[in-house]
C-alpha cells in the first residue's frame, strides 16, 4: 500500500470500510499520506470517508450552534438525520460557536442545513436592494 | 422815286379835268400800277413761295406737335392706366402677402403654443418621473437601512437576551419542522 498510489475514493473505501468493521485504520491511513506525501489532502480524504460511511449507513454529522446542546436537542437532530438521510448509525461532532448567535448548523457529506440566526441575518442582509 | 415826284408837280397847274380835282394822276397812276404789279409779281416770285412754305413748315409743326402732344396724353393716360393697374395689382399682392403673413403668424402661433404645451407636458413628466424615482431610491435606502438596522439590532439583542433553553427549543422546532 505504501508504494501504490491510490485514489482518494479507493482510500476513502478502504478506510471505512475498516472503520465499519471495528478496525481502527487511522495510524494506517496517516502512515500512507505521509509516505506517498500526501498529506496536503488530509482534509479532501477526511471528507471522502466520511461520504464512503455515508453511504455504508454510517453518517457523521458536524453540528454547529452558539451553546452547547442539550440531550434532547441531540438527540431531535439525532432522529432527524436518521430520517432524512436513511442512516442507521449518526455520530456528531458538536462544537459550539457564539457567533451564530443561535440556532443550528448541520453539516453532512455533501448536505448543510443552516438554521442559525446568523445565517438568517446574512439572508436578510444580502437581501438589499 | 424824285423823278415822279418833279414830274406830277410840274403837272399840277397845266390839267384841271376831273382827275386832276380829285388829285389823281393818270401817269402816277400807272406808275403806280406799274410799281404795284411789280411789287405783286416779285411778292409771288420770291416772297409768298418762302412765306408759304415756311407757314406750312410752321403749320407741319404745329401738327406734329399736336399730335406728339396728343401722343402724349395718350401715352399718359395709358401710363395712368398701367399705373392704375400697376397700384391695383400691387395693392392686392401687398393684401395677400398680409393675409399670408397673418396666416404664417398665426400658424406659428399655434405651433409655438403647441410646443410650448409639449415642453411643458414633457417638463411635468419628467418631474413626475424623476420624483417617482427618487421616491424609489428613498425607499430603496429606507428599506436597506432599515434591514442593516434590523440585523445589527438582532445580532446585540439575540447574543445577550436568549436563553440555553429558549435556544435548544428554537433548535428543536426548527429540526422538527425540517423533517
Amino acid at each position: 500500500m505504501a508504494s501504490i498510489r491510490l485514489s482518494r475514493r479507493k482510500i476513502a473505501a478502504y478506510i471505512a470500510d475498516e472503520l465499519i468493521a471495528g478496525r481502527n485504520a487511522t495510524r494506517q491511513l496517516a502512515a500512507y499520506l505521509v509516505e506517498t506525501k500526501r498529506t496536503r489532502e488530509v482534509i479532501l480524504v477526511v471528507r471522502d470517508i466520511e461520504s464512503a460511511l455515508a453511504e455504508r449507513g454510517v453518517l457523521v454529522a458536524d453540528v454547529a450552534a452558539s451553546r452547547d446542546l442539550t440531550p434532547e436537542a441531540k438527540q431531535t437532530i439525532a432522529d432527524f438525520l436518521r430520517q432524512t438521510t436513511g442512516a442507521q448509525d449518526v455520530h456528531m461532532r458538536p462544537h459550539v460557536d457564539s457567533d451564530l448567535l443561535g440556532g443550528v448548523r448541520i453539516d453532512t457529506p455533501g448536505q448543510r442545513l443552516d438554521q442559525t440566526v446568523r445565517h438568517r441575518l446574512n439572508q436578510l442582509t444580502a437581501s438589499k436592494i | 422815286m424824285d423823278y415822279l415826284t418833279q414830274f406830277a408837280a410840274s403837272e399840277t397847274g397845266a390839267d384841271s379835268d376831273i382827275l386832276s380835282t380829285l388829285g389823281i394822276h393818270w401817269e402816277l397812276l400807272v406808275l403806280q400800277i406799274v410799281a404795284f404789279l411789280i411789287l405783286v409779281w416779285a411778292l409771288g416770285k420770291f416772297v409768298y413761295p418762302w412765306l408759304m412754305k415756311q407757314v406750312d413748315e410752321r403749320q407741319a409743326k404745329l401738327e406734329e406737335s399736336v399730335r406728339a402732344v396728343e401722343e402724349a396724353e395718350k401715352k399718359a393716360e395709358s401710363a395712368q392706366e398701367e399705373i392704375a393697374a400697376l397700384l391695383k395689382e400691387a395693392r392686392r399682392e401687398a393684401k395677400d402677402i398680409v393675409t399670408t403673413a397673418k396666416d404664417e403668424a398665426v400658424a406659428m402661433i399655434a405651433s409655438s403654443e403647441m410646443k410650448a404645451k409639449t415642453r411643458a407636458d414633457k417638463i411635468v413628466k419628467d418631474a413626475h418621473e424623476q420624483i417617482e424615482k427618487d421616491v424609489i431610491a428613498a425607499r430603496k435606502t429606507l428599506r436597506n437601512d432599515t434591514i442593516e438596522l434590523v440585523a445589527l439590532a438582532t445580532e446585540k439583542v439575540v447574543g445577550k437576551a436568549v436563553s440555553a433553553d429558549i435556544d435548544n427549543k428554537i433548535i428543536t422546532t426548527a429540526v422538527k419542522e425540517q423533517a
